[in-house]
Protein backbone atom coordinates (compact mmCIF):
# COMPACT_ATOMS: atom_id res chain seq x y z
CA UNK A 1 0.00 0.00 0.00
CA UNK A 2 1.47 3.33 -1.00
CA UNK A 3 -0.18 6.59 -0.10
CA UNK A 4 -1.06 9.28 -2.64
CA UNK A 5 1.22 12.31 -2.43
CA UNK A 6 -0.26 15.79 -2.19
CA UNK A 7 0.09 18.08 -5.21
CA UNK A 8 2.76 20.80 -5.04
CA UNK A 9 -0.05 23.36 -5.52
CA UNK A 10 -1.82 22.25 -2.34
CA UNK A 11 1.44 22.13 -0.37
CA UNK A 12 2.47 25.56 -1.58
CA UNK A 13 -0.90 27.21 -0.92
CA UNK A 14 -0.74 26.41 2.82
CA UNK A 15 2.55 28.27 3.17
CA UNK A 16 1.52 31.15 0.96
CA UNK A 17 -1.56 31.78 3.09
CA UNK A 18 0.45 31.40 6.31
CA UNK A 19 3.06 33.91 5.15
CA UNK A 20 0.33 36.39 4.21
CA UNK A 21 -1.12 36.14 7.70
CA UNK A 22 2.30 36.46 9.37
CA UNK A 23 3.12 39.53 7.31
CA UNK A 24 -0.26 41.10 8.02
CA UNK A 25 0.27 40.58 11.73
CA UNK A 26 3.94 41.43 11.97
CA UNK A 27 3.40 44.29 14.44
CA UNK A 28 2.37 41.70 16.99
CA UNK A 29 5.92 40.30 17.02
CA UNK A 30 7.19 43.62 18.42
CA UNK A 31 8.52 43.79 21.96
CA UNK A 32 6.79 46.44 24.02
CA UNK A 33 8.59 48.79 26.39
CA UNK A 34 7.18 46.63 29.20
CA UNK A 35 8.62 43.49 27.63
CA UNK A 36 12.05 45.11 27.26
CA UNK A 37 12.21 45.90 30.96
CA UNK A 38 11.89 42.24 31.92
CA UNK A 39 14.31 39.58 30.70
CA UNK A 40 11.80 36.79 31.20
CA UNK A 41 9.44 38.62 28.86
CA UNK A 42 12.25 39.31 26.39
CA UNK A 43 13.17 35.62 26.30
CA UNK A 44 9.54 34.74 25.72
CA UNK A 45 9.11 37.26 22.91
CA UNK A 46 12.38 36.28 21.23
CA UNK A 47 11.14 32.76 20.59
CA UNK A 48 8.59 33.73 17.91
CA UNK A 49 11.05 36.20 16.38
CA UNK A 50 13.67 33.48 16.09
CA UNK A 51 11.10 31.17 14.58
CA UNK A 52 9.98 33.84 12.14
CA UNK A 53 13.55 34.31 10.96
CA UNK A 54 14.06 30.58 10.64
CA UNK A 55 11.00 30.28 8.51
CA UNK A 56 11.96 33.04 6.14
CA UNK A 57 15.36 31.48 5.84
CA UNK A 58 13.84 28.12 4.97
CA UNK A 59 11.75 29.80 2.27
CA UNK A 60 14.85 31.34 0.68
CA UNK A 61 16.88 28.18 1.03
CA UNK A 62 14.34 25.83 -0.45
CA UNK A 63 13.76 28.15 -3.39
CA UNK A 64 10.07 27.42 -3.47
CA UNK A 65 8.82 30.97 -2.99
CA UNK A 66 7.42 32.93 -5.90
CA UNK A 67 8.79 36.43 -6.48
CA UNK A 68 6.00 38.10 -4.50
CA UNK A 69 6.42 35.66 -1.63
CA UNK A 70 10.18 36.09 -1.71
CA UNK A 71 9.92 39.88 -1.51
CA UNK A 72 7.52 39.55 1.38
CA UNK A 73 9.86 37.18 3.24
CA UNK A 74 12.81 39.52 2.67
CA UNK A 75 10.92 42.47 4.05
CA UNK A 76 9.83 40.48 7.07
CA UNK A 77 13.42 39.49 7.80
CA UNK A 78 14.65 43.06 7.56
CA UNK A 79 11.83 44.12 9.80
CA UNK A 80 12.77 41.43 12.32
CA UNK A 81 16.47 42.33 12.45
CA UNK A 82 16.22 46.09 12.27
CA UNK A 83 13.03 46.86 14.09
CA UNK A 84 12.26 43.94 16.36
CA UNK A 85 15.86 43.23 17.40
CA UNK A 86 17.28 46.73 16.94
CA UNK A 87 20.08 45.37 14.77
CA UNK A 88 20.90 42.68 17.32
CA UNK A 89 21.08 45.03 20.32
CA UNK A 90 18.10 43.36 21.97
CA UNK A 91 19.96 40.04 21.82
CA UNK A 92 23.21 41.56 23.05
CA UNK A 93 21.47 43.20 26.00
CA UNK A 94 19.88 39.93 27.07
CA UNK A 95 23.23 38.20 26.72
CA UNK A 96 24.86 40.91 28.84
CA UNK A 97 22.38 40.20 31.62
CA UNK A 98 22.37 36.41 31.19
CA UNK A 99 25.71 35.50 29.61
CA UNK A 100 25.15 31.75 29.82
CA UNK A 101 21.67 31.74 28.33
CA UNK A 102 21.66 29.92 24.99
CA UNK A 103 18.63 31.94 23.80
CA UNK A 104 20.42 34.97 22.30
CA UNK A 105 22.89 32.68 20.53
CA UNK A 106 20.18 30.46 19.08
CA UNK A 107 18.25 33.42 17.69
CA UNK A 108 21.38 35.20 16.51
CA UNK A 109 22.66 32.12 14.67
CA UNK A 110 19.85 32.33 12.14
CA UNK A 111 20.45 36.01 11.43
CA UNK A 112 24.16 35.34 11.22
CA UNK A 113 23.56 32.74 8.54
CA UNK A 114 21.55 35.35 6.69
CA UNK A 115 24.49 37.73 6.76
CA UNK A 116 23.71 39.95 9.74
CA UNK A 117 26.45 40.62 12.32
CA UNK A 118 26.70 41.93 15.88
CA UNK A 119 30.40 41.94 16.90
CA UNK A 120 29.68 42.73 20.56
CA UNK A 121 27.48 39.70 20.92
CA UNK A 122 30.05 37.49 19.23
CA UNK A 123 32.81 38.76 21.55
CA UNK A 124 30.79 37.91 24.66
CA UNK A 125 29.92 34.55 23.23
CA UNK A 126 33.59 33.80 22.61
CA UNK A 127 34.39 34.38 26.27
CA UNK A 128 31.46 32.34 27.54
CA UNK A 129 32.16 29.45 25.21
CA UNK A 130 35.62 29.01 26.71
CA UNK A 131 34.20 28.21 30.13
CA UNK A 132 33.62 24.64 31.21
CA UNK A 133 30.15 25.60 32.30
CA UNK A 134 29.04 26.36 28.71
CA UNK A 135 29.32 22.72 27.65
CA UNK A 136 28.03 21.31 30.91
CA UNK A 137 24.93 23.43 31.45
CA UNK A 138 22.15 21.00 32.22
CA UNK A 139 19.43 20.93 29.62
CA UNK A 140 17.22 18.34 27.96
CA UNK A 141 19.11 16.37 25.30
CA UNK A 142 17.34 17.80 22.26
CA UNK A 143 17.95 21.33 23.50
CA UNK A 144 21.67 20.50 23.66
CA UNK A 145 21.43 19.59 19.98
CA UNK A 146 19.86 23.01 19.40
CA UNK A 147 22.84 24.76 21.00
CA UNK A 148 25.29 22.65 19.02
CA UNK A 149 23.38 23.43 15.83
CA UNK A 150 23.49 27.15 16.63
CA UNK A 151 27.28 26.90 17.03
CA UNK A 152 27.47 25.10 13.72
CA UNK A 153 25.45 27.87 12.07
CA UNK A 154 27.87 30.41 13.52
CA UNK A 155 30.82 28.49 12.10
CA UNK A 156 32.19 27.76 15.58
CA UNK A 157 33.76 24.49 16.70
CA UNK A 158 31.19 22.43 18.61
CA UNK A 159 31.28 22.78 22.39
CA UNK A 160 30.51 19.06 22.76
CA UNK A 161 30.15 15.98 20.59
CA UNK A 162 27.13 16.12 18.29
CA UNK A 163 26.73 12.36 17.86
CA UNK A 164 26.87 11.77 21.59
CA UNK A 165 24.28 14.50 22.12
CA UNK A 166 22.07 12.87 19.49
CA UNK A 167 22.46 9.46 21.13
CA UNK A 168 21.16 10.91 24.39
CA UNK A 169 17.87 12.08 22.89
CA UNK A 170 14.67 10.06 23.05
CA UNK A 171 14.78 9.63 19.29
CA UNK A 172 18.43 8.64 19.36
CA UNK A 173 17.48 5.80 21.69
CA UNK A 174 14.69 4.59 19.35
CA UNK A 175 12.43 3.99 22.34
CA UNK A 176 9.04 2.27 22.06
CA UNK A 177 6.95 4.16 19.48
CA UNK A 178 3.68 3.34 21.26
CA UNK A 179 4.77 5.37 24.31
CA UNK A 180 4.87 8.61 22.33
CA UNK A 181 2.64 11.28 23.83
CA UNK A 182 2.48 15.00 23.15
CA UNK A 183 5.73 16.01 24.86
CA UNK A 184 7.73 13.11 23.47
CA UNK A 185 6.38 13.93 20.02
CA UNK A 186 7.72 17.49 20.31
CA UNK A 187 11.05 16.11 21.54
CA UNK A 188 11.16 13.99 18.39
CA UNK A 189 10.33 16.84 16.01
CA UNK A 190 12.87 19.16 17.61
CA UNK A 191 15.57 16.53 17.52
CA UNK A 192 14.99 16.24 13.77
CA UNK A 193 14.94 20.03 13.34
CA UNK A 194 18.28 20.54 15.12
CA UNK A 195 19.87 17.47 13.59
CA UNK A 196 19.05 18.58 10.05
CA UNK A 197 19.46 22.33 10.68
CA UNK A 198 15.75 22.87 10.14
CA UNK A 199 15.50 20.59 7.15
CA UNK A 200 18.59 21.87 5.35
CA UNK A 201 20.51 18.60 5.64
CA UNK A 202 18.06 15.69 5.89
CA UNK A 203 20.92 13.30 5.14
CA UNK A 204 22.26 13.93 8.65
CA UNK A 205 19.48 11.73 10.04
CA UNK A 206 21.27 8.44 10.81
CA UNK A 207 19.89 5.52 8.72
CA UNK A 208 18.55 3.66 11.76
CA UNK A 209 16.66 6.76 12.86
CA UNK A 210 15.30 7.35 9.35
CA UNK A 211 14.10 3.73 9.24
CA UNK A 212 12.47 4.12 12.61
CA UNK A 213 10.69 7.31 11.58
CA UNK A 214 9.61 5.85 8.24
CA UNK A 215 8.08 2.93 10.08
CA UNK A 216 6.25 4.72 12.88
CA UNK A 217 5.70 8.34 11.82
CA UNK A 218 2.53 7.43 9.85
CA UNK A 219 0.92 6.18 13.07
CA UNK A 220 1.63 9.44 14.89
CA UNK A 221 0.56 11.57 11.94
CA UNK A 222 -2.73 9.75 11.64
CA UNK A 223 -3.43 9.96 15.33
CA UNK A 224 -2.69 13.65 15.79
CA UNK A 225 -4.63 14.47 12.64
CA UNK A 226 -7.62 12.66 14.16
CA UNK A 227 -7.08 14.60 17.38
CA UNK A 228 -6.92 17.79 15.25
CA UNK A 229 -3.70 18.90 16.93
CA UNK A 230 -2.59 21.07 14.02
CA UNK A 231 0.52 22.48 15.67
CA UNK A 232 2.04 19.06 16.29
CA UNK A 233 0.70 17.67 13.01
CA UNK A 234 2.54 20.47 11.17
CA UNK A 235 5.80 19.64 12.95
CA UNK A 236 5.36 15.96 12.17
CA UNK A 237 4.74 16.85 8.52
CA UNK A 238 8.12 18.63 8.54
CA UNK A 239 9.70 15.43 9.84
CA UNK A 240 8.04 13.51 7.02
CA UNK A 241 9.51 15.97 4.51
CA UNK A 242 12.97 15.32 6.00
CA UNK A 243 12.83 11.56 5.39
CA UNK A 244 14.63 9.85 2.51
CA UNK A 245 11.26 9.02 0.89
CA UNK A 246 8.69 11.48 2.23
CA UNK A 247 5.06 10.37 2.01
CA UNK A 248 3.58 13.91 1.67
CA UNK A 249 0.27 12.14 2.29
CA UNK A 250 -2.44 13.96 0.29
CA UNK A 251 -5.21 13.00 2.66
CA UNK A 252 -3.35 14.39 5.71
CA UNK A 253 -2.34 17.56 3.90
CA UNK A 254 -5.93 18.17 2.82
CA UNK A 255 -7.10 17.91 6.42
CA UNK A 256 -4.25 20.17 7.53
CA UNK A 257 -5.04 22.77 4.85
CA UNK A 258 -8.74 22.68 5.72
CA UNK A 259 -7.92 23.63 9.32
CA UNK A 260 -6.32 26.91 8.22
CA UNK A 261 -8.42 30.06 8.69
CA UNK A 262 -9.45 32.00 5.57
CA UNK A 263 -6.84 34.65 6.55
CA UNK A 264 -4.09 32.03 6.70
CA UNK A 265 -3.68 31.42 10.43
CA UNK A 266 -3.39 27.85 11.69
CA UNK A 267 -5.07 27.02 15.01
CA UNK A 268 -3.07 25.02 17.56
CA UNK A 269 -5.84 22.56 18.28
CA UNK A 270 -9.22 22.11 16.64
CA UNK A 271 -10.71 25.56 15.86
CA UNK A 272 -9.36 29.10 15.75
CA UNK A 273 -9.42 30.68 19.22
CA UNK A 274 -11.52 33.76 19.97
CA UNK A 275 -10.34 36.94 21.62
CA UNK A 276 -8.70 40.23 20.73
CA UNK A 277 -6.08 40.34 18.00
CA UNK A 278 -3.12 40.20 20.40
CA UNK A 279 -4.49 37.20 22.29
CA UNK A 280 -5.25 35.35 19.08
CA UNK A 281 -1.77 36.15 17.78
CA UNK A 282 -0.14 34.75 20.92
CA UNK A 283 -2.00 31.49 20.45
CA UNK A 284 -1.68 30.96 16.72
CA UNK A 285 1.63 32.45 15.65
CA UNK A 286 3.50 29.22 16.39
CA UNK A 287 1.25 26.82 14.45
CA UNK A 288 1.12 29.35 11.61
CA UNK A 289 4.93 29.56 11.48
CA UNK A 290 5.01 25.78 11.51
CA UNK A 291 2.55 25.74 8.59
CA UNK A 292 4.87 27.97 6.57
CA UNK A 293 7.83 25.74 7.47
CA UNK A 294 6.05 22.48 6.66
CA UNK A 295 4.76 23.90 3.40
CA UNK A 296 8.20 25.08 2.25
CA UNK A 297 9.82 21.75 3.08
CA UNK A 298 7.06 19.62 1.55
CA UNK A 299 6.77 21.77 -1.59
CA UNK A 300 10.50 21.55 -2.10
CA UNK A 301 10.48 17.76 -1.74
CA UNK A 302 7.43 17.39 -4.00
CA UNK A 303 9.04 19.50 -6.69
CA UNK A 304 12.38 17.72 -6.52
CA UNK A 305 10.50 14.43 -6.93
CA UNK A 306 8.73 15.60 -10.13
CA UNK B 1 -23.26 -6.59 17.79
CA UNK B 2 -26.84 -6.86 18.98
CA UNK B 3 -26.79 -8.12 22.50
CA UNK B 4 -29.17 -10.92 23.32
CA UNK B 5 -30.16 -11.46 26.89
CA UNK B 6 -31.47 -14.40 28.72
CA UNK B 7 -32.51 -13.64 32.21
CA UNK B 8 -29.93 -11.35 33.76
CA UNK B 9 -26.92 -12.66 31.84
CA UNK B 10 -26.07 -10.75 28.65
CA UNK B 11 -24.09 -12.36 25.87
CA UNK B 12 -21.11 -10.10 26.60
CA UNK B 13 -20.87 -11.55 30.11
CA UNK B 14 -21.01 -15.09 28.77
CA UNK B 15 -18.23 -14.25 26.30
CA UNK B 16 -16.18 -12.58 29.03
CA UNK B 17 -16.48 -15.61 31.31
CA UNK B 18 -15.56 -17.96 28.49
CA UNK B 19 -12.57 -15.79 27.52
CA UNK B 20 -11.43 -15.87 31.14
CA UNK B 21 -11.71 -19.66 31.13
CA UNK B 22 -9.67 -19.95 27.92
CA UNK B 23 -7.01 -17.56 29.21
CA UNK B 24 -6.73 -19.49 32.49
CA UNK B 25 -6.29 -22.72 30.57
CA UNK B 26 -3.61 -21.17 28.35
CA UNK B 27 -1.78 -20.08 31.49
CA UNK B 28 -1.99 -23.67 32.74
CA UNK B 29 -4.28 -22.74 35.62
CA UNK B 30 -7.75 -23.86 36.59
CA UNK B 31 -7.54 -27.56 35.85
CA UNK B 32 -7.87 -29.43 32.54
CA UNK B 33 -9.73 -27.47 29.91
CA UNK B 34 -13.08 -28.62 28.56
CA UNK B 35 -14.99 -26.34 26.22
CA UNK B 36 -18.26 -27.72 27.50
CA UNK B 37 -17.12 -26.79 30.98
CA UNK B 38 -17.03 -23.07 30.20
CA UNK B 39 -19.87 -23.00 27.66
CA UNK B 40 -22.62 -25.50 28.32
CA UNK B 41 -24.11 -27.35 25.43
CA UNK B 42 -27.66 -26.68 26.50
CA UNK B 43 -27.21 -22.95 27.10
CA UNK B 44 -29.05 -20.88 24.48
CA UNK B 45 -26.23 -18.32 24.32
CA UNK B 46 -23.47 -20.87 23.77
CA UNK B 47 -23.54 -20.95 19.95
CA UNK B 48 -23.38 -17.14 19.78
CA UNK B 49 -20.51 -17.06 22.28
CA UNK B 50 -18.56 -19.69 20.34
CA UNK B 51 -19.21 -17.74 17.17
CA UNK B 52 -17.65 -14.63 18.72
CA UNK B 53 -14.68 -16.45 20.25
CA UNK B 54 -14.10 -18.39 17.02
CA UNK B 55 -10.96 -20.51 17.07
CA UNK B 56 -10.15 -19.26 20.56
CA UNK B 57 -12.85 -21.54 21.96
CA UNK B 58 -10.48 -24.36 20.99
CA UNK B 59 -7.17 -22.61 21.68
CA UNK B 60 -6.34 -24.66 24.81
CA UNK B 61 -6.59 -27.83 22.71
CA UNK B 62 -3.70 -26.50 20.63
CA UNK B 63 -1.35 -26.80 23.61
CA UNK B 64 0.95 -29.77 23.62
CA UNK B 65 0.21 -30.92 27.15
CA UNK B 66 -3.42 -30.13 27.63
CA UNK B 67 -4.26 -33.03 29.94
CA UNK B 68 -7.88 -33.95 29.42
CA UNK B 69 -9.09 -35.57 26.21
CA UNK B 70 -11.79 -33.91 24.13
CA UNK B 71 -15.17 -35.36 25.00
CA UNK B 72 -18.40 -35.72 23.04
CA UNK B 73 -19.95 -32.77 24.89
CA UNK B 74 -17.11 -30.48 23.78
CA UNK B 75 -17.47 -31.65 20.22
CA UNK B 76 -21.22 -31.09 20.35
CA UNK B 77 -20.73 -27.46 21.39
CA UNK B 78 -18.56 -26.86 18.33
CA UNK B 79 -20.89 -28.66 15.93
CA UNK B 80 -23.85 -26.72 17.26
CA UNK B 81 -22.09 -23.38 16.74
CA UNK B 82 -20.94 -24.33 13.25
CA UNK B 83 -24.46 -25.36 12.32
CA UNK B 84 -26.05 -22.23 13.80
CA UNK B 85 -23.99 -19.58 12.04
CA UNK B 86 -22.72 -20.57 8.60
CA UNK B 87 -21.62 -17.36 6.85
CA UNK B 88 -24.11 -16.16 4.27
CA UNK B 89 -23.27 -14.85 0.83
CA UNK B 90 -23.21 -11.28 2.17
CA UNK B 91 -21.14 -12.08 5.28
CA UNK B 92 -18.32 -9.65 6.10
CA UNK B 93 -14.71 -10.75 5.72
CA UNK B 94 -14.40 -10.81 9.48
CA UNK B 95 -17.41 -13.11 9.94
CA UNK B 96 -16.28 -15.37 7.14
CA UNK B 97 -12.73 -15.65 8.46
CA UNK B 98 -13.84 -16.09 12.06
CA UNK B 99 -16.08 -18.96 11.05
CA UNK B 100 -13.36 -20.44 8.92
CA UNK B 101 -11.00 -20.14 11.88
CA UNK B 102 -13.32 -22.25 14.02
CA UNK B 103 -13.57 -24.88 11.26
CA UNK B 104 -9.80 -24.91 10.79
CA UNK B 105 -9.28 -25.20 14.54
CA UNK B 106 -11.68 -28.15 14.67
CA UNK B 107 -9.66 -29.92 12.00
CA UNK B 108 -6.35 -29.04 13.60
CA UNK B 109 -6.99 -29.49 17.32
CA UNK B 110 -9.93 -31.89 17.70
CA UNK B 111 -9.85 -35.60 16.94
CA UNK B 112 -11.55 -36.72 13.75
CA UNK B 113 -14.67 -38.42 15.08
CA UNK B 114 -17.13 -40.65 13.34
CA UNK B 115 -18.58 -37.61 11.67
CA UNK B 116 -16.13 -35.48 9.65
CA UNK B 117 -15.79 -31.73 10.30
CA UNK B 118 -17.18 -29.52 7.53
CA UNK B 119 -14.77 -28.21 4.91
CA UNK B 120 -13.48 -24.68 5.62
CA UNK B 121 -15.50 -22.14 3.62
CA UNK B 122 -13.72 -20.03 1.05
CA UNK B 123 -12.42 -16.75 2.47
CA UNK B 124 -10.79 -14.11 0.29
CA UNK B 125 -7.44 -12.50 1.06
CA UNK B 126 -7.42 -9.76 -1.60
CA UNK B 127 -8.21 -7.15 1.04
CA UNK B 128 -4.92 -7.83 2.83
CA UNK B 129 -2.90 -6.18 0.06
CA UNK B 130 -5.32 -3.40 -0.81
CA UNK B 131 -6.62 -2.07 2.51
CA UNK B 132 -4.97 1.07 3.98
CA UNK B 133 -3.19 0.34 7.26
CA UNK B 134 -5.66 1.91 9.71
CA UNK B 135 -8.57 -0.16 8.39
CA UNK B 136 -6.39 -3.22 7.89
CA UNK B 137 -5.25 -2.99 11.50
CA UNK B 138 -8.78 -2.80 12.78
CA UNK B 139 -9.84 -5.80 10.73
CA UNK B 140 -6.84 -7.92 11.62
CA UNK B 141 -7.35 -7.22 15.32
CA UNK B 142 -10.87 -8.60 14.94
CA UNK B 143 -9.28 -11.77 13.57
CA UNK B 144 -6.92 -12.21 16.51
CA UNK B 145 -8.28 -15.70 17.24
CA UNK B 146 -6.70 -16.86 13.96
CA UNK B 147 -3.26 -16.16 15.39
CA UNK B 148 -2.92 -19.75 16.54
CA UNK B 149 -0.49 -22.44 15.38
CA UNK B 150 -1.43 -24.16 12.11
CA UNK B 151 -4.38 -21.86 11.40
CA UNK B 152 -4.76 -19.68 8.29
CA UNK B 153 -1.19 -20.14 7.00
CA UNK B 154 -2.01 -18.30 3.77
CA UNK B 155 -3.39 -15.31 5.65
CA UNK B 156 -0.34 -15.26 7.91
CA UNK B 157 1.95 -15.26 4.91
CA UNK B 158 0.15 -12.34 3.32
CA UNK B 159 0.08 -10.41 6.57
CA UNK B 160 3.83 -10.84 6.85
CA UNK B 161 4.14 -8.39 3.96
CA UNK B 162 2.09 -5.88 5.99
CA UNK B 163 4.08 -6.26 9.22
CA UNK B 164 5.10 -2.61 9.35
CA UNK B 165 1.53 -1.51 8.71
CA UNK B 166 0.24 -3.69 11.53
CA UNK B 167 3.00 -2.26 13.74
CA UNK B 168 1.65 1.21 12.95
CA UNK B 169 -1.79 -0.01 13.91
CA UNK B 170 -0.42 -1.34 17.20
CA UNK B 171 1.22 2.02 17.95
CA UNK B 172 -1.95 3.91 17.18
CA UNK B 173 -4.16 1.51 19.15
CA UNK B 174 -1.99 1.76 22.28
CA UNK B 175 -1.88 5.54 21.94
CA UNK B 176 -5.66 5.59 21.74
CA UNK B 177 -5.94 3.19 24.65
CA UNK B 178 -7.94 0.87 22.43
CA UNK B 179 -6.67 -2.13 24.35
CA UNK B 180 -8.71 -4.75 22.53
CA UNK B 181 -7.41 -3.66 19.16
CA UNK B 182 -3.88 -3.34 20.52
CA UNK B 183 -4.01 -6.82 22.06
CA UNK B 184 -5.38 -8.39 18.88
CA UNK B 185 -2.72 -6.74 16.73
CA UNK B 186 0.01 -7.53 19.23
CA UNK B 187 -1.03 -11.18 19.13
CA UNK B 188 -0.82 -11.28 15.34
CA UNK B 189 2.51 -9.48 15.39
CA UNK B 190 3.75 -12.11 17.83
CA UNK B 191 3.07 -14.70 15.15
CA UNK B 192 4.71 -12.79 12.27
CA UNK B 193 8.44 -13.36 11.76
CA UNK B 194 9.70 -9.90 10.77
CA UNK B 195 8.51 -7.54 13.49
CA UNK B 196 11.05 -4.75 13.99
CA UNK B 197 12.77 -4.93 17.40
CA UNK B 198 12.17 -1.16 17.74
CA UNK B 199 8.43 -1.81 18.15
CA UNK B 200 9.15 -3.16 21.63
CA UNK B 201 6.47 -5.80 21.21
CA UNK B 202 7.27 -7.70 24.41
CA UNK B 203 7.00 -4.62 26.61
CA UNK B 204 4.03 -3.52 24.54
CA UNK B 205 2.07 -6.70 25.18
CA UNK B 206 2.84 -6.50 28.89
CA UNK B 207 1.76 -2.85 28.90
CA UNK B 208 -1.51 -3.66 27.13
CA UNK B 209 -2.24 -6.45 29.62
CA UNK B 210 -1.46 -4.16 32.55
CA UNK B 211 -3.57 -1.26 31.28
CA UNK B 212 -6.39 -3.13 29.56
CA UNK B 213 -6.35 -6.61 31.00
CA UNK B 214 -9.54 -6.05 32.97
CA UNK B 215 -11.25 -6.97 29.69
CA UNK B 216 -10.94 -10.79 29.57
CA UNK B 217 -10.60 -10.73 25.77
CA UNK B 218 -7.58 -8.42 26.05
CA UNK B 219 -6.06 -10.76 28.63
CA UNK B 220 -6.78 -13.76 26.39
CA UNK B 221 -4.96 -12.23 23.38
CA UNK B 222 -1.92 -11.34 25.47
CA UNK B 223 -1.68 -14.76 27.08
CA UNK B 224 -2.11 -16.45 23.66
CA UNK B 225 0.77 -14.37 22.27
CA UNK B 226 2.91 -15.56 25.14
CA UNK B 227 1.81 -19.19 25.18
CA UNK B 228 2.07 -19.89 21.46
CA UNK B 229 4.68 -17.42 20.24
CA UNK B 230 6.71 -16.62 23.32
CA UNK B 231 6.18 -12.86 23.05
CA UNK B 232 5.37 -10.56 25.95
CA UNK B 233 5.98 -11.27 29.58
Amino acid sequence: MTVTAASPALLHAVGDRALTWLDNHREHFRLTAGDLADNVAVTERLKPIGELALNMQVLFREGVAGSRQKARAGQLLDFAWRELLDGGNVLARLQQDEPLSPVPVEVYATFHELGHRHPGLEATLEVCRRTATWATLEMVPNRRLGVLNAERKLGLPPSSDFDQAMARTWLGQLAEPWTVQLHIAYDITHTVFHLTNWGEAPERIPPAVADYLTRYLPAWLEDWADLEHWDLLGELLVVDACLPRPALDAELWERYAAAQSPEGAMPIHQQMPRGDAAQVFDQVHHPTLVAAFASAMATSRAMSAV
Amino acid sequence: MAEQTQGAVPLSAVIADAATGVALALRGEGGPYALSGILRHNDALTPAAVRVLGADALAPYAMEHRGAPVGPEDEAVVRQALAAYPPGADASEVSRWTYRGLVEASHAFLPAGAQPWPAPPEAATGWVDSTPWPKLSHRVSQLAALALPKLAPGLAEQLTARTDDLSRGFVRAVRRRDWLQAAGLGRWLARLPDVAPTLGLDSGLAFVRQMGGADPRVALHVVAAQRFYGRGW
